[in-house]
């Protein structure tokens, strides 16, 4: 995949986020964060994560933006005479300063994509790392191909259990928060 | 001075990761209307999924779909921690809204100023 493409799409994500942060219209921000959510799958499937670009597509510009509407139309959408918030100078300080730092910390980073990084070393002083596991036993452990699928409901399953559970509690929150209303 | 350029470019979603998450901590903190603070949590916690993902990932890798005498694959760990985390985020935003809904039907208000003057005047 070209090197521009993928810079292209870097500074698309930005220019969103930022549009989203300053577009005083909330139905303008939905908009654009949807936009952001799509943005960020083309960018999952550069990465070669297609389950989580899928994933992605489906919730963050999908079921996300159905949530983030469905919440404008029970409440109110604030109509301004200004299109674009005035920036908070603040705010902007706190958030530099968090950014130089963050920065700071980027040459210490493996490059994009490096054969060296650590994430993706099979073997470290001769021993099998989870990640060389992984790609290595997947099809005799499980009989599937797809690791990210083993990953998630086999060798971790009990973390998507735990997923589970925080979505239920949430719906049962979201009944609980809502449901005070019916009743008066 | 050029070489301390390079070094940012060779690493260009790292550099996207950190300036997207303070763009969405910026929204936390100035956004005075509570569905835009939600709108910025979720681009906060987004780029921190860039950030995993681009750690899986390796120049010539495919995706994780194991194959004889294939490779090299990206690490299907953050992607799965990543698919876990999205699904977690929808909960806490469709929490989060239906608090938003709450809350305008207490106050009338979505705005966090005038949320905070109403409970002042109680």
């Amino acid at each position: 995949m070209s090197f521009t493409l993928e810079i292209a799409l870097a500074v698309f994500v930005v220019l969103t986020a930022v549009s989203a942060a300053l577009l005083r219209d909330v139905l303008g921000a939905i908009v654009v964060f949807a936009a952001f959510s799509l943005g960020m799958s083309i960018i999952w499937v550069i990465l070669q994560a297609p389950d989580v670009a899928l994933t992605e597509a489906a919730v963050g510009a999908g079921v996300m933006g159905v949530l983030f509407l469905l919440t404008i139309a029970k409440t109110a959408r604030p109509s301004y005479d200004k299109v674009v918030e005035s920036v908070n100078f603040k705010a902007v300080a706190v958030v530099g300063v968090l950014l130089l730092l963050l920065l700071s910390t980027v040459p210490a980073l493996p490059e994009v994509g490096s054969p060296d990084s650590p994430a993706v070393q099979e073997r470290v002083d001769g021993e099998l790392t989870p990640y060389g596991y992984y790609v290595q036993m997947t099809p005799e452990d499980t009989g599937v191909q797809n690791a990210v699928a083993a990953v998630l409901v086999f060798y971790r399953g009990f973390d998507t259990f735990g997923e589970a559970v925080v979505v239920f509690s949430a719906l049962v929150g979201v009944l609980v928060v809502l449901g005070r209303e019916v009743e008066r | 001075m050029m070489e301390a350029f390079d070094v940012f470019v060779a690493r260009y979603y790292h550099v996207t990761f950190m300036v997207v998450s303070c763009i969405g901590l910026y929204m936390l903190i100035d956004s005075a209307n509570l569905v835009k603070k939600v709108i910025g949590l979720n681009i906060f916690q987004m780029s921190v999924f860039l950030f995993f993902v681009t750690a899986a990932y390796r120049e010539g890798a495919g995706p994780a779909l194991i194959t004889e005498g294939g490779g090299p694959y990206a690490n299907p760990l953050p992607h799965v921690i990543v698919l876990t985390a999205i699904v977690v985020g929808v909960s806490l935003t469709s929490l989060a809204l239906a608090l938003v809904v709450r809350v305008y039907s207490e106050y009338g208000t979505l705005s966090e100023d005038r949320v905070e003057e109403v409970m002042a005047n109680e």
